[in-house]
This record gives C-alpha cells, structure tokens and sequence, in this order.
C-alpha cells in the first residue's frame, strides 16, 4: 500500500518538477510549485499513516505545508502583480534582465 | 489499521484521478480548465487523505484549495493575453530539459518508494482529529502560532508588495515593457 | 444507516425542499393568483424550461456550461449527507461532518465561477468575478461561525452537535451565530438581498446566457442549496430532530421550512446590496463579528 501510494506521490511530482520548468507564465509555473506541495502533503500523511504509529506530529507538519501553500500563493501574487506593475512581464522571458 | 481491497481500489482511482489532472493541467490551453485541474488534482489528494483515516486534513485540504483555485483562475484571466485558448498557443521553453527533469524525478522518487523498506506501524484506529487538536494546542502550540504570525506577516508583505500605491509613489511610474530577446535571437 | 438509506434521505429531503422553496418564494414575491396557483408553479416552470429550445454563445467552453449546474446539485447534496434529519441515527454519521460541509458550501463559488465564465459572455463573466469577490469575503464568517458550534459540543460530528442541544438551543447560547450564518449562507447561495452574481442590474448576471434545462438545472440547484444550507442552519442552531411531542423528522421539516421561509422573505424584501458594499461588511463587520461569536462561545464552554 504504501509503495503504491509513494509511486502516486511521485508522479504528481514529476508533473509538478516538469510544469515548474516548462512553462512561461507566472501563473502556471505557481501551479507546478503548487502541484510538488500536493505531493508533499500526502507523502506526509501516508508516513503519518503507515510508519509512524499515529504520532499527531505528522499531522502537525502537514497544518505547517498547508500554511506553506497559502504563503507561497499570497507572496506569488503578489509578486507577479508587483513585477507587472513595473514591467508589464507576464511570463518568465521577459524578467531575463532583472535590472534596468 | 490494515487497508481492506476496498481501501486499494479507492486510493487506486483517487490516484489515478489525482495524476491525471495534474497531467491536464499543463495540456489544456484555457487558464480556467487549467486551474480547475489543479483543484481535482488536489480534491483527488484530498480524497485520498480520507481513505488515509485523516479525514480533517483531507477536507481542510479541499477547502482551502476551491478558495485558492478561483483566484487562481482570476489571476491568469487577468495577466495572460489568452486567458481562454480561443486561439491555441504553446507557451512552454526549455521543454526537453523540463521533460527529463519531470520523469527524472518521479523514477527516482518512484525507485526510493518502491526499494526502500519503512517500518510498519500503522496509526491507530481511534479518531485523529482529536489526537490533532490535543498536539496543536498543546505541545506543539508555539509551531503552530508561528505559522499564523508567519501568515499575518505575509499578509502585510503581500499588501505591500502589491499595493498600487507604494513608498515611492505610483507603481506604474516608469514602467517598461522589456523586449523579448529570445524571439528575436530566433528569427535573425 | 445504509448509503442507500442516506442517498435517498437527501434526494428526498433536497427535492421537496426545493419545491417548498419555491412556492414560499411565489408567495412572498406577491403573486396575486392564490395559494394554489403557487402550489402548482414550480412544476409548471419545471415544464416550461425543460421544452425550451436551448440557445447557445459563439465558441462557449460547452463542458463547462454542461458541468456547472450539476456541480451545484451535486454539493448541496453533498453538504446535505451530514445531516441528522429524523433522529440520532439518521444521517451520514461522519466524524467530521461539518468540515465536510464546509468544503462543499465554498466549492459552490466554483460552480458559480465556471458558470459564469463558460457562456464566453459579459454579463455572465462579472456575475463570475461578483461571486469570486462575495463569497471570498464571507467565506471566513461562515466557516467560523459554523465551526463554533462544535466548541461547546466538542465534536465536529453533526449529530453530536444537535444532541449538544438537548437542554439549550445554540441560537440562545450562542446569539451571533444564526444571523451571521443565515446573511452569509444567502450570499453563498448567491439569493436574496445578496443575488448579485444573478442581479437584475447585470441583467441576470451567470444566467444571462443559460436557458431550457440547462437553467432548470441551476435554479433547481440553488434552490437545493438554500434547503442544505437551512437543513444544517436548524441542526446546528436550532436543535435540529429535538422538540417536544412531535416526531424528530417532523421538528426537522418544521424548522427548516421556518428557514426557507425566512430566507425567501428577506430575498424578496430587503433592497440589493452593491457589491463594494457587501465587501467591505463582510470584512468590517462580519469577520469580526463571528471573531466575538468564537470567543464568547469558547469562553461560555470554559
């Protein structure tokens, strides 16, 4: 069951790790980073679930990815509408100059 | 608790559900669908949590993600020129090396999951959500305070970043678009 | 209970709500043909829509459009399976049942999104973005004030919470928690004075573009959301199945007509509110308001 479950994990990774890479905008290279925080999350709780004889840390760590998910999403925005403020960017090419 | 053939079924099929939308979403063109997959993605993960006996973190998952998913979606209508792939576009570089990178990742991570051996002591059947309340108020309650300041921080870092209005007058003042030099490497 | 037993008591409760819903609100919104004109309206407008010829938009995200009305459906019912309707045993019994609840109530704002964008329409499109900004600002004050309930029960098991109520409705104890849920859960239901995704002043908003029984669908999905919505506003303010004499299904269809009848008038009555309004109350004085609900209920448990 858990080798199953691990194989699934990583799969949702390796889209997440190809998303993050491929695409040019913004948006969608947060979805890839999202898509790696899902992964993470049930590796965490298939761990918590299958190895650790059902200590609440586990489920304390995932409350923490969660957090994590939100600031990463927030600060992401806020990024992006920031960046397209000051240079109308909206995908990765055109930010290859960080500096005027 | 020992999972049932039943447990097998469903995590197989929330799984399965769970790989695919995540696959879709980097295949389809409109940025609604695209963002609408990520959440099946997720309620599929979430679901999957449940099977797992964590039941309040599967739901919380879900709740959260339906939220994030729709200003998701309001973000991409907003910034991208093509919100609904009326006129069919790739936007993708480095796509090989991305490629590589993605099944690179799941072999190795699949490999590690299937050759490792964990140990197995399987959670107790009695109810986790209180197991959970009783370690997030208690002996893990400065953790989790810290990730409610960390949130207020980034709440107020967020407004700042993104307020049209900054310490140095308005956001737009000065803005350039930058050219792309890629396309035009490419066509000399 | 069986799952079957459950699937049924939803689809029954879902659909005799709705028609009730329905005829409250002919009544309400001063039909002038008598009682029995209403009694009969919801089958007559039931009929009308599904002969209507379905019209369509140039290049609509047709999934989508399909999709939207029966994942509105398919949530009420879903928020609905945790709900005691005839007695202790009656219901999903499900460990956390109110989150489950929860989950489904602010998917509806994806049901709404996607409705709203399918048609590749204006008016539907900012009936889209009305929703997106309503409900993402009442979300936090519904949730709040639903989970509260479960501080003096100690369990987020529905069941457990109206048996909690035995000696004291949560409507007394915890007198900030009703009205906020009911403005709250009308604004997630996008009715009544807060129908601004579907107002009249965008022309019909993400209906504009729908018709035959593609809108059928809608309006019977929200008119089936009202009903979970009232279903758990009475088990978890109102003591749900308990009540005196009466048998506990009776208690039940009593208090939540009470409920529908209550939102149905207000719907009809009260005037619109804009939507920058509505945002800046839900922020300013519903989130706050449902903080104090939480505390004094957290203190009164202590």
């Amino acid at each position: 069951m858990i080798d199953l479950l691990l194989v699934i994990a990583a799969a949702i990774f390796g889209i997440g790790v190809y998303g993050a890479l491929s695409q040019q905008s913004f948006v969608m290279i947060m979805m890839g980073l999202e898509l790696m925080l899902n992964s993470a999350v049930l590796v965490t709780v298939v761990f918590w679930w299958g190895t650790t004889g059902g200590n609440p840390s586990g489920q304390l760590l995932v409350i923490v990815i969660l957090a994590v998910m939100a600031i990463e999403a927030a600060i992401g925005f806020a990024l992006v509408t920031a960046v397209y403020r000051s240079r109308k960017a909206d995908i990765a090419e055109k930010l290859k100059k960080l500096r005027n | 608790m020992t999972p049932g053939p039943l447990s097998y079924f469903l995590i197989a099929a929330f799984g399965l559900g769970a790989v695919v939308a995540g696959w879709l979403v980097f295949r389809t063109d409109s940025m609604l669908r695209a963002a609408y997959w990520l959440m099946v993605s997720f309620v599929g993960v979430g679901a999957m949590l449940i099977v797992l006996d964590a039941q309040f973190l599967g739901l919380i998952l879900i709740l959260m993600m339906s939220g994030e998913m729709t200003i998701m979606a309001i973000f991409m209508i907003m910034f991208m020129m093509n919100p609904a792939g009326l006129n069919p576009m790739t936007m993708v570089h480095q796509h090989r090396t991305s490629i590589l990178a993605g099944v690179g990742s799941f072999l190795v991570l699949a490999w590690v999951g299937v050759v490792a051996e964990f140990p197995n002591r399987p959670a107790p059947v009695e109810d986790p959500t209180v197991a959970l309340g009783e370690e997030l108020l208690g002996r893990s309650m400065l953790i989790f305070e810290s990730a409610g300041v960390a949130l207020l921080a980034v709440m107020i870092g967020a407004i700042a970043l993104a307020a049209k209005q900054g310490r140095f007058g308005d956001a737009f003042a000065g803005s350039v678009e930058p050219e792309l030099d890629v396309e035009v490497g490419d066509r000399t | 209970m069986t799952s079957l037993g459950i699937l049924l008591q939803v689809a029954v409760s879902l659909v005799a709500g709705a028609y009730l819903f329905v005829v409250a609100d002919r009544l309400m919104g001063g039909s002038t043909q008598g009682v029995r004109s209403a009694l009969v309206y919801p089958v007559k407008r039931l009929s009308f829509l599904m002969v209507q010829p379905v019209t369509t938009t140039e290049r609509p995200d047709f999934e989508a459009w399909i999709l939207a009305p029966s994942l509105l459906l398919g949530l009420a019912a879903v928020g609905a399976v945790p709900i005691p309707v005839g007695g202790p045993s009656a219901g999903g019994d499900i460990p956390a049942g109110l989150v489950l609840f929860g989950a489904a109530m602010l998917i509806v704002l994806v049901a709404v999104f996607i409705f709203g964008w399918a048609p590749n329409s204006v008016f539907p499109m900012i009936g889209g973005y009305r929703s997106a900004a309503m409900v993402l600002s009442v979300g936090i004050p519904f949730s709040l004030v639903v989970l509260t309930t479960a501080i003096p029960a100690e369990s987020l098991s529905v069941g457990v919470i109206v048996e909690a109520q035995s000696s004291l409705w949560y409507v007394l104890e915890q007198p900030l928690g009703l009205p906020i849920y009911l403005i709250t859960a009308a604004a997630i239901a996008f009715w009544g004075p807060f129908d601004l995704p579907e107002g009249a002043d965008i022309v019909g908003g993400v209906a504009a573009e729908a018709s035959g029984p593609r809108l059928a669908m809608w309006r019977f999905g929200r008119a089936a959301l009202l009903v979970t919505m009232s279903l758990m506003g009475q088990a978890v303010f109102l003591g749900g199945y308990l009540g005196p004499v009466l048998p506990g299904w009776l208690w039940t269809l009593v208090k939540t007509v009470i409920l529908l009848i209550l939102l149905a008038l207000t719907g009809r009555t009260v005037a619109r509110m804009r939507v920058q309004r509505f945002v800046w109350f839900g922020w300013v004085v519903l989130l706050p308001l449902a903080l104090v609900d939480v505390f004094l209920s957290g203190w009164i448990a202590l």
